[in-house]
């Protein structure tokens, strides 16, 4: 803490201290925050196990360090992007030298899908006279096909004895794919399995670009508020290479399949307001909104509430329930219709870029130990709804016959602890 | 007194000073809490008894019954005195150390007692550190002056404190003197500190460092329609008009904190552009 007072030094003086030894730091130790997270899609989806790690330390001097490590890996299958169809369906595997099949009336499944992805963030936060913070940080993450690197700064200034935080934070990274099998032509046809792919070995690159403001005002003694708004531009190569689309006839049975093409620049705006209120001086209810608007047409809602049950000294319970709505992107098709791909410049069938309503219900028990180390567990159930959204007209009718939108459900298991060295 | 808190933490109360005195204490074991609060205790009592103005055994009356002999005083004084002065200077002499019998004058009951101005004439003239005679061991008043150490004793309790106490254990620990206060560090869930402000639904976050509140929604006076603080400004005798109510201050030390407090209060309506000006982090209730 540094106060630009002349009375700072006179009032160490009268404690017999110098200023030096006043901001001569002790030496406390690391703290660690270990969590691992099982995700498991139903039906065969995507299984994930995430284990992370996070290393602070905090100094008297009010600076303090972070370090963080996630392993992810991923295994089982994702939708490909293409429709069912009455008959079973062969796709060819990105690399080209494989395929697999699809059973008919199944929602194609890519099951050659398998990654582990590492990342590694490191901050470091340091009081910048008596009521301003600086962090700084450093991203990268990287799987097989993928790197990202980023840096990032944050300054957050406080008024009124802390009881008023503003925050100004800026964010770049630059991602680098490097697809297996090349990189492909937008709304070009997928091979089949023994013509040569065409294509030759590539990387795209993508820029992001974030901004965030962020104000937190304690309103009582008992209720705090927090509202952020940010942007973030994208620019680059923002296409999913593994994505496909089926091109149907009349009667929604596929023809072809077509690579996906998104535009290669996405400007997002998102506001968000949180509202925390201590309960009976004992336990804590959290609410949040947050509202995000992009140039691809995107629009969505999220509603998320937490009510922490302090039911002991040293024990609680926290229910959750989360719920998401979003619109579809302008370029979102379920499916194209024959030709449809030659008049098109960007078109995709990802689900996540789909209309549809999610619903998470999860609950968290912790526990403090006594000697003040806390360990917890979470289960959560989650549930996604898609809206039909996207149908080409003239293979309506052919398509009504598919489940366009399947139901996903996925249950996610965590358990932390913290330790200290 | 030692009281057992629900978070399974401890917390010693006691009075000194005219204050509820506590020490908050981040540790499971009672045992320690008692040895660590009875030394706290120990020292605000040391501190109080030393320089108490009220006491006629003590080095303080030795110092204003002189009779305008010059009294030898110990290193921790001359330290306490030396600040003083520092804040007579800092403050261009809104801060003195003997202008406590000016107080003698005043009621700060929310009242519209003022006072008589021969009465603040006559007690002025008794006022002045240029009066005194201080070569940082021995100190010379003329006969008719007093100095105190009020605005000064009680911060500087709290620091010592916080210091004993820091150096007896690694248990996070409060020191909180009638609402100055000072910790050693955060709690052992590495959360802050949280303490409500009297009369206000702001609350204080302190990690280390310490905290003090000058002022008080109760101790004022009204004159021709306007509020009085109860800090008397030592150039004029009476005290700042519009002053807020309360200023409270965060700094490293308790010591430097209140005394930021005092002077922004003594500074009236400019009580928020004087801690700007310092760079203090601060809350001011008006």
């Amino acid at each position: 803490m540094q106060l630009n007072s002349p009375l700072n030094a006179a009032a160490l003086a009268l404690l017999g201290l110098s200023q030096a030894s006043a901001a001569a730091d002790a030496a406390p130790g690391w703290s660690f925050d270990t969590s691992t997270l099982v995700y498991s899609e139903a039906d065969g989806r995507v299984q994930a196990a995430e284990p992370r790690v996070r290393a602070t330390r905090t100094w008297d001097s009010g600076r303090s360090a972070s370090l963080g490590l996630t392993l992810d890996t991923l295994t089982g299958a994702s939708p490909n992007g293409a429709t069912p169809s009455s008959a079973p369906q062969t796709f060819t595997t990105p690399s080209g030298n494989g395929s697999y099949t699809i059973a008919a009336g199944e929602t194609p499944l890519d099951d050659t899908f398998r990654d582990t992805r590492i990342a590694l963030d490191a901050s470091f936060s340091t009081p910048l006279g008596t009521r301003n913070t600086l962090t700084t940080t450093l991203f990268a993450s990287t799987e097989y096909d993928y790197l990202s690197i980023g840096a990032g700064a944050t300054i957050a200034r406080d008024f009124n004895l802390r009881n008023t935080t503003v925050s100004l934070g800026v964010n770049v990274s630059q991602d680098s794919i490097d697809p297996v099998g090349g990189v492909p032509q937008a709304l070009s046809r997928m091979p089949d399995e023994n013509e040569p792919i065409g294509r030759t070995e590539g990387t795209e690159s993508k820029q992001v670009f974030d901004v965030l403001a962020s104000v937190t005002q304690l309103l009582s003694p008992a209720s705090l508020v927090t509202l952020t708004a940010s942007l973030s531009l994208s620019d680059g190569y923002l296409t999913d290479p593994y994505k496909i689309l089926s091109v149907v006839g009349t009667d929604g049975e596929p023809l072809r399949y077509v690579y996906e093409g998104r535009p290669d620049s996405r400007f997002k705006q998102a506001v968000y307001g949180e509202y925390k209120r201590f309960v009976a001086d004992r336990d804590a209810w959290t609410i949040s909104l947050r509202l995000m608007s992009d140039d691809w047409g995107v629009f969505s809602q999220t509603v998320d509430s937490t009510y922490r049950w302090n039911f002991g000294a040293r024990d609680y319970l926290e229910p959750h329930l989360r719920y998401y709505r979003q619109s579809e992107a302008d370029f979102y098709r379920a499916a194209l219709f024959d030709g449809e791909e030659n008049g098109l410049v960007e078109a995709s069938a990802d689900p996540r870029l789909a209309a549809f309503d999610a619903i998470t219900i999860g609950l968290k028990y912790g526990h403090t130990t006594r000697g003040g180390l806390p360990w917890w567990v979470r289960l959560e159930g989650y549930t996604q709804l898609g809206r039909t959204a996207g149908v080409p007209a003239a293979a309506a009718d052919g398509l009504s016959k598919f489940d366009l939108e399947p139901e996903l459900n996925a249950v996610m298991f965590t358990a932390g602890f913290r330790f200290d060295r | 007194m030692l009281a057992h808190l629900d978070d399974g933490s401890h917390a010693w109360r006691f009075r000194a000073m005219a204050s509820p005195c506590e020490i908050l204490l981040d540790t499971g074991d009672a045992a320690l809490a008692a040895r660590l609060g009875a030394l706290a205790q120990a020292e605000a009592q040391r501190i109080e008894a030393k320089w108490s103005r009220y006491r006629p055994d003590n080095l303080m009356h030795a110092i204003n019954t002189a009779g305008g002999a010059a009294v030898e005083v110990d290193e921790e004084t001359a330290r306490l005195i030396d600040y003083g002065e520092h804040l007579h200077r800092f403050s261009e002499g809104r801060f003195d150390l003997t202008s406590g019998v000016l107080r003698r004058l005043w009621r700060f009951d929310g009242s519209e007692c003022w006072a008589d101005a021969g009465d603040v004439a006559a007690v002025l003239a008794r006022v002045g550190w240029s009066r005194v005679e201080w070569n940082g061991r021995a100190i010379r008043l003329q006969p008719d002056m007093e100095i105190d150490f009020g605005g000064i004793g009680k911060e500087y309790a709290v620091d010592r404190s916080l210091t004993l106490l820091r150096d007896a254990t690694d248990a996070p620990l409060l020191v909180n003197y009638g609402g100055d206060l000072a910790a050693s560090g955060p709690r052992r869930d590495g959360t802050q500190w949280q303490v409500g402000i009297l009369d206000s639904t702001a609350r204080i976050h302190l990690r280390s460092g310490a905290v003090a509140t000058s002022g008080s929604a109760y101790r004022h006076l009204w004159h021709a329609g306007r509020r009085y603080g109860h800090l008397l400004d030592a150039r004029s005798g009476y005290p700042v008009a519009d002053a807020p109510q309360a200023v409270t201050v965060a700094a490293p030390t308790c010591s430097a904190a209140g005394a930021l407090s005092s002077l922004a209060l003594l500074h009236g309506v400019g009580a928020r552009g004087f801690l700007e000006l310092q760079g203090a982090d601060y809350h001011v209730l008006d």
